[in-house]
């Protein structure tokens, strides 16, 4: 009140008063620059522990029961669309709508995944009950799995698929293309042999406020298109709280991990879904063979016949026949002519579909994929 | 000043600045073109509801506005479509008018000069526009939430909420999450009122103000669709606008609507600054 009996020196004023908003712009860079690059410094010490206690701990963690928010980002250089496209049921076909499939139908959304960011919550409780909640923009997609019963449900269509069955619970959580939580990846990639991987202890970090070892995973063999696998494992209680892939190329592959995570054990309820009101529920028992939105392998398998793999570890190679003239076409427009048929490639994933109709495809390069065809 | 008189005058300030305030709020609200605003942001939610009544067989495909499938099952859930709705564009817009206008509107029509010989300070002045800002901000957001509760329960059944994780809650939890969404919808437009303010400050022209605010407005959400501008987008005030549908989750998934009201709040404290120290240290000739 006082600086109002003063005449207005504007000048002077103007100069300290607008150091201010450049005072505030400058604290909040700092705060956003500086405070998670402090935090990422260094990880947390621990008692040192070798390759083999931590990949024992990891695969022997007796957690049953977790719930948490897990980040998913895949980049493996394609778009999802493309590869939902190319499936037949699969998430290109998802507005088309009324083509006997369901919008809710797990396998073609979780092959979203593929592509982008993703947001999960997760419910685990053992083997028989499990929930994945997909977190949209503004609309939601849940998969629930309690016993011999698995909900799917799509908020934006509000479409579900109920799977029961005894064989609900052995297809438990639906074959996904992508691992979904940490755990998964991480079994993944741990269960391969010794002598086609190194693994090494590389540091400690701190994962979702719990503390972590970080496990270094390299393929030991030539030929795949992975460089490196991180996976961090939880002190605690050896569960896999983020894996991190690399391509020979540097990047990021695909990046799971939790964000937030507690070890208790989630309410009942938690898995007690039934249809909301008002949805549109496509009754599927287990064994039967889904009219849409099969597997990946099935969804392949229909139009391929003789699905195999060739190789082990790194460099294991799937191959299926084609029926003659299905696909290549299709693949001929989008791939890029090589040796003996025809290459799609990403940046981990390459396919080659050969001049007399067989599939290869793998995470490994075009060159053994052309030496499992025999085409060079 | 001795301690003595302290007190006293701290009593007649916070007194003064309410009935500052409270005058403020006369000015704005009793203004035709205010309530014409809130009349229009009333109307909107009552046009979806008849659009969404008259086209009712349902599914939708899966297009449409957010939340499409779930109105024709529940009427409440018109309120969260009616903000999905009004929150990109015309919620912007009203609030752009009004903080645009709120300081250089003062400036054109020669009556800021007036409020500055009144002994309330600058800084005080601004804090109340502000203030009067955010509270047509939260009248804006309750035009439509109120509106479209109304048009809900009129054309389409109450009850039984199902949210967007599948769960499904009585209508009581529903309409407390209802008014979080309200309360968080008006809260992130806080960003935009602090910048509305700071244009306010730079010209004479009411005119030039609003337009310049709502510009900005749309600008900033054109940027916020280009993926190569990705590593910026996060930063963008309207970016985390509708992660209040987040509210809507079971658990509640709280991390994008933080990150909003947290991002308003670094916008209100640089903007809001940065207008005060524009307003404070210039001529003011009109």
């Amino acid at each position: 009140m006082v600086d109002q009996v003063r005449p207005y020196r504007s000048g002077r004023r103007t100069t300290a008063r607008v150091l201010v908003p450049v005072g505030v712009v400058a604290l909040t860079a700092a705060g956003i620059g500086l405070v998670p690059a402090m935090a990422g410094d260094s990880g947390p010490s621990l008692p040192a522990l070798t390759a083999e206690q931590v990949v024992a701990k990891a695969l022997g963690s007796d957690v049953e029961s977790l719930s948490g928010t897990v980040k998913v980002k895949a980049d493996l250089g394609v778009s999802a669309q493309l590869l939902g496209g190319a499936l037949p049921g699969g998430a290109g076909g998802r507005h088309g709508g009324d083509q006997g499939g369901s919008q809710a139908a797990p396998e073609s959304k979780l092959l979203e995944l593929l592509g982008g960011e993703h947001t999960l919550q997760v419910a685990v409780d053992g083997p028989d009950r499990q929930r994945i909640g997909l977190i949209g923009g503004l609309t939601g997609y849940e998969l629930v799995h309690n016993g011999s019963e698995l909900w799917a449900w799509d908020s934006r269509s509000n479409d579900a698929v109920h799977l029961t069955g005894p064989a609900a619970a052995a297809a438990q959580q639906p074959k996904t293309p992508l691992p979904v939580t940490p755990q998964d990846a991480a079994r993944r990639f741990l269960s391969l042999s010794a002598e086609s991987t190194s693994v090494v202890v590389d540091g400690t970090a701190e994962v979702a406020g719990q503390k972590a070892y970080q496990l270094s995973v390299k393929p030991k063999q030539s030929g795949s298109t992975i460089a490196e696998v991180r996976i961090a494992v939880a002190a605690d209680n050896g569960v896999p709280l983020a894996v991190l892939v690399r391509s020979t190329d540097g990047s990021k592959v695909l990046d799971v991990h939790f964000s937030q995570v507690s070890f208790a054990k989630p309410s009942a309820s938690t898995f007690a879904f039934t249809a909301p009101k008002g949805a549109k529920v496509t009754e599927r028992r287990a064994d039967q063979a889904p009219a849409a939105g099969r597997t990946v392998p099935e969804a392949l398998g229909q139009n391929a016949s003789g699905l195999d793999l060739v190789g082990q570890g790194w460099a294991t190679v799937l191959t299926a026949k084609l029926p003659a003239g299905e696909g290549s076409s299709f693949a001929k427009a989008l791939g890029k002519p090589v040796g003996g048929g025809t290459l799609l490639g990403t940046k981990v994933l390459n396919v080659l579909i050969t001049d007399d109709g067989r599939v290869f495809a793998g995470a490994v390069t075009p060159q053994v994929l052309q030496s499992a065809a025999g085409v060079k | 000043m001795s301690l003595v008189e302290t007190r006293p005058a701290a009593v007649v300030t916070v007194g003064a600045s309410l009935s500052l305030f409270r005058s403020e709020l006369g000015l704005t609200f009793r203004r035709a073109r205010t309530i014409t605003l809130l009349g229009i942001l009333a109307a909107l939610p009552v046009l979806i509801g008849v659009v969404i009544k008259s086209q009712t067989d349902g599914s939708g495909g899966g297009g449409g506005p957010a939340f499409i499938a779930q109105v024709t099952q529940n009427g409440l859930f018109l309120v969260f479509t009616s903000l999905a709705v009004t929150l990109p564009i015309f919620l912007p817009m009203t609030v752009g008018v009004v903080a645009g206008d709120s300081i250089a509107g003062e400036a054109a029509s020669g009556t800021l000069r007036y409020l500055l010989v009144a002994p309330a300070g600058r800084t005080r002045l601004l804090a109340v526009k502000f203030a009067a800002g955010m509270t047509f901000c939260l009248a804006a957001t309750l035009a439509v939430a109120l509106s479209a509760l109304a048009t809900g329960a009129a054309l389409f059944p109450l009850g039984q909420v199902t949210l967007l994780s599948g769960d499904t809650v009585g209508p009581g939890t529903a309409l407390f999450r209802a008014v979080l969404i309200a309360l968080v919808v008006a809260a992130s437009l806080g960003g935009l009122v602090a910048i509305g303010l700071f244009v306010s400050t730079l010209t004479g022209s009411g005119i030039a103000a609003m337009a310049t605010t709502v510009v900005l407005v749309i600008t900033v959400q054109i940027l916020d669709t280009f993926p190569q501008l990705h590593a910026i987008q996060p930063y963008l005030f309207t970016h985390h606008w509708l992660s209040f549908g987040d509210l809507l989750r079971q658990p509640i998934y709280w991390d994008n609507v933080l990150q909003n009201l947290g991002l308003q709040a670094v916008y209100v404290a640089v903007f809001g600054s940065a207008a005060w120290a524009r307003f404070t240290s210039r001529d003011i000739t009109a």
